[in-house]
């Protein structure tokens, strides 16, 4: 009975996941819902993304120039804080502060609405749900998740060049010129194509918790709690996959 | 008309709906009564094919609504329109976009024409001053008004159905409401507008219908009228009366 059930939240999740980003293709387009979203989710998250990268920065440029200066390698901070920035912890901390957030604040507010009958008034007045709440949701993710990355990136990088600078006694413009080096376009599109699956995987994940709601301010905490928790899993194994597979569509020797 | 067919539903572990069965014409008044929790309101959730039973057809004007996708689904919900409890009405808009939604959802009409009919409607329903105001500073009364209103706006409806749409209002906003459910449903049948109202009131519903349809345990235990219903023998149906008689000044 469990495992029938589980099989059913996964067809009605793929079938939310596969509707939602084509609901801006046909009318009626909800363009206001959309930029609400955008302002909701970008504007509303640019503090904690600057809080939360610019201290990671800082602690990433410590704990890299402390063990580096040991090897006498101190000269490589910028290039080894850069790499793991843009390629890994940036686009994964960011999309992580995302879905605790704008995630979180999805699936409550669809929860509610569906605890609430609104759900119910949509789809009785022929409105999908699917297309009114979910697509604006999602179509927002997809756009504002990567760049509140590049911001959050480079509010990071100048993060660790404070702390290069001041704390590990280091030569700013060699800890840019070392930046400099690893801008190429690998570098750049594998940390800038993580946050579109992100945006992607957290709202679709969010909406559908939100549109299963069911038991009354229980329920609610229940399917907002799995929200973020099945975001976070599911960020963490897709950045596994997608490293993976950009390291053998890319050619990167490992 | 409306035919349940043996329906059954159960959320989980929980069975809701027992092999139900009955009848009833758009233009008919029918009050759904019950306890808490009895599957009064999924009826109506089935009726317009918001949740789909285990078991047992649908039959709306002779189509089956269980098989149908949500497209063809859209026609037979035009014929009613549903008033939930506490009005779930949209908490980002004010009263004059909640009661707009439809007609902007639905038709092509011109902002004017919007605002015509959606202080028109307000009108009747003596809360036209509202207009302007959030759903947050509504009364309760204030509230069903406005849900009332905006299933009225976007489509001329067969049927109302209303989902305790007097609970947890004073006496005397609740005979307000009661007052204005007879008024939209004025008239001889057929052509009548008719409800169904899902309540655990007796005597609110007693105020407005006039056949009554009693589950308990996910069955139907009484379908008929106000003399059969105060006839009963049944001991839980008769508790629930009690309060009729207190009310009617026959205890």
């Amino acid at each position: 009975m469990k495992s029938r059930e589980s099989f059913a939240r996964l067809q009605d999740y793929y079938d939310l996941a596969v509707k939602a980003p084509f609901g801006i293709f046909r009318k009626p387009f909800y363009f206001r819902e959309t930029i609400e979203q955008m302002d909701y989710g970008g504007s509303g998250s640019l503090f904690i993304v600057f809080l939360v990268s610019l201290f990671i920065g800082m602690a990433l440029s410590l704990q890299t120039s402390a063990e580096l200066a040991e090897m006498g390698l101190k000269m490589y901070t910028g290039r080894v804080v850069g790499l793991s920035i843009i390629k890994e912890i940036g686009p994964v901390a960011i999309a992580l502060s995302f879905a605790g957030r704008v995630g979180s604040g999805m699936a409550s507010e669809i929860g509610s609405m569906t605890l609430g009958h609104q759900v119910d008034i949509l789809r009785v007045h022929g409105v999908s749900p699917i297309k009114k709440l979910v697509s604006p949701r999602v179509i927002s993710s997809i756009i504002m998740l990567p760049v509140l990355t590049v911001i959050g990136d480079a509010v990071a990088l100048i993060g660790g060049y404070f702390v290069a600078v001041t704390a590990a006694n280091q030569s700013g413009s060699v800890y840019w010129s070392q930046i400099k080096q690893i801008m190429e376009f690998t570098t750049i599109f594998s940390g800038v194509i993580k946050p579109f699956i992100f945006g992607y995987l957290i709202s679709t994940i969010s909406c559908y918790m939100g549109l299963s709601t069911r038991g009354g301010a229980r329920g609610l905490r229940k399917s907002t709690t799995e929200a973020v928790v099945y975001s976070t899993i599911m960020i963490i194994i897709s950045d596994f996959m997608v490293t993976k597979i950009l390291i053998m569509a890319l050619g990167i020797p490992v | 008309m409306i035919e349940f067919r043996n329906v059954t539903l159960a959320y989980g572990r929980n069975v809701v709906l027992k092999d139900v069965s009955f009848m009833c014409q758009f233009h008919e008044k029918i009050a759904v009564l019950g306890g808490s929790g009895g599957g009064k309101t999924t009826i109506l959730k089935l009726m317009l094919g918001l949740i789909k039973p285990d078991s047992g057809q649908i039959l709306v004007d002779g189509q089956d609504i269980t098989v149908m996708s949500e497209s063809e689904l859209r026609d037979i919900r035009m014929k009613f329109s549903i008033v939930f409890q506490e009005g779930a009405l949209f908490d980002s808009m004010n009263v004059k976009e909640n009661v707009a939604f439809s007609l902007r959802e639905y038709t092509k009409s011109s902002e004017e024409e919007i605002d015509k009919r959606v202080r028109d409607l307000l009108k009747i329903l003596k809360i036209e001053k509202a207009i302007d105001l959030m759903p947050e500073e509504l009364s309760g009364g204030m509230q069903r008004r406005v849900a009332i209103a905006r299933s009225l706006a976007g489509c001329e409806p067969k049927m109302m159905l209303y989902d305790e749409a007097t609970t947890g209002l004073d006496p005397l906003t609740a005979d307000n409401i009661c007052n204005l459910i007879n008024e939209l449903s004025k008239g001889e049948p057929p052509g009548r507008v008719g409800f169904i109202i899902v309540t655990h009131k007796v005597t609110d519903a007693a105020k407005v219908a006039e056949r009554y349809i009693f589950i308990r345990n996910g069955n139907i235990i009484f379908d008929g009228n106000i003399d059969e219903l105060k006839k009963t023998e049944d001991a839980t149906l008769k508790k629930f009366i009690n309060e009729l008689y207190v009310v009617d000044g026959y205890a």
